[in-house]
């Protein structure tokens, strides 16, 4: 992969706010369900299953998928892809406790790959917070945005 | 157990991948896109001619296997590389491998394969399995 120097620049979102303005609550209904979706059970503790670092964050952050696309200049419909996704917890999660979300656009670059021509690789932050205000995760995912006009 | 640097834990392994649950993730993520839920739209767009695994799916693959391997513990951290699609209907599986023990903590790599095509994600993990 390389920088697409002679392109011109994707928008400006670094620093974008992705502050959540609502809770999220993992009912333990639903826990179960998304456990079993995945071939397990729920836990017996009433910790939730990891993966809703990655649910909990995408629907309660400030934007929609196609929202936060659209930020970047990105039609949802062409097809984003993820690249990576890393969490850091600070404790498990548990069902039936509200959570809320804070976080942020870290960057948006134009580069060039061989396989997908030119795209935009997206950065962004969010971190699932308790009521209290302890941070419970700290989520970096980095989404691949192809811009298949600029090939 | 006993757990040492270069061993190969129990895989987790998915016989078929559900389309149904794809619409159940459709939900849980409030994110409707038809890749995952309509073949017609994967037509459409070029990408085949199976329903596409949503992205957060597989790490739950991943994390099955490495909550299975170390009953008690919990994971501390994990970086997921998206590799390829998993397509609806085919059989994939997860295998974690320790990399490194210490004390309270133990670092595993995780490969996750679909069975017709080989690697489709890869991770890196740290578990705590003590209090």
């Amino acid at each position: 992969m390389s920088t697409a120097d002679d392109l011109p620049p994707p928008v400006a979102v670094a620093g974008l706010s992705l502050d959540g303005h609502r809770l999220y609550t993992i009912t333990a209904a639903q826990n179960a369900e998304l456990c079993r979706s995945t071939g397990g059970e729920p836990a017996v503790d009433g910790s939730a299953h990891p993966v809703y670092y990655y649910v909990a964050t995408q629907v309660a952050m400030g934007m929609t998928v196609a929202g936060l696309c659209a930020a970047c200049d990105f039609d949802v419909n062409d097809g984003p892809m993820m690249g990576t996704s890393e969490v850091q917890f600070a404790a498990s999660l548990m069902t039936d406790v509200p959570y809320r979300v804070s976080g942020e656009v870290l960057s948006l670059e134009r580069k060039r790959s061989r396989k997908l021509g030119v795209m935009d690789v997206l950065t962004y932050r969010l971190r699932l917070h308790g009521l209290d205000g302890d941070c419970v995760l700290t989520t970096d995912n980095v989404w691949i945005l192809p811009r298949k006009n600029l090939a | 157990m006993t757990y040492i640097a270069g061993q190969v834990l129990p895989p987790f392994v998915v016989t078929r991948v559900d389309p149904e649950a794809m619409k159940e993730w459709a939900v849980f993520l409030e994110d409707p896109n038809p890749i995952h839920i309509d073949v017609a739209a994967v037509r459409a767009k070029g990408l085949g001619d199976r329903v596409i695994n949503q992205g957060p799916i597989n790490v739950a693959y991943m994390m099955n296997a490495l909550l299975r391997a170390f009953p008690g513990s919990r994971i501390k951290s994990m970086s997921t590389r998206f590799l390829d699609n998993v397509y609806g209907e085919e059989k994939v599986i997860a295998t974690p491998r320790i990399d490194a023990v210490a004390a309270g903590h133990i670092t595993c790599s995780i490969s996750l394969e679909s069975a017709e095509r080989g690697l489709v994600c890869s991770a890196d993990a740290v578990m705590i399995t003590s209090p």
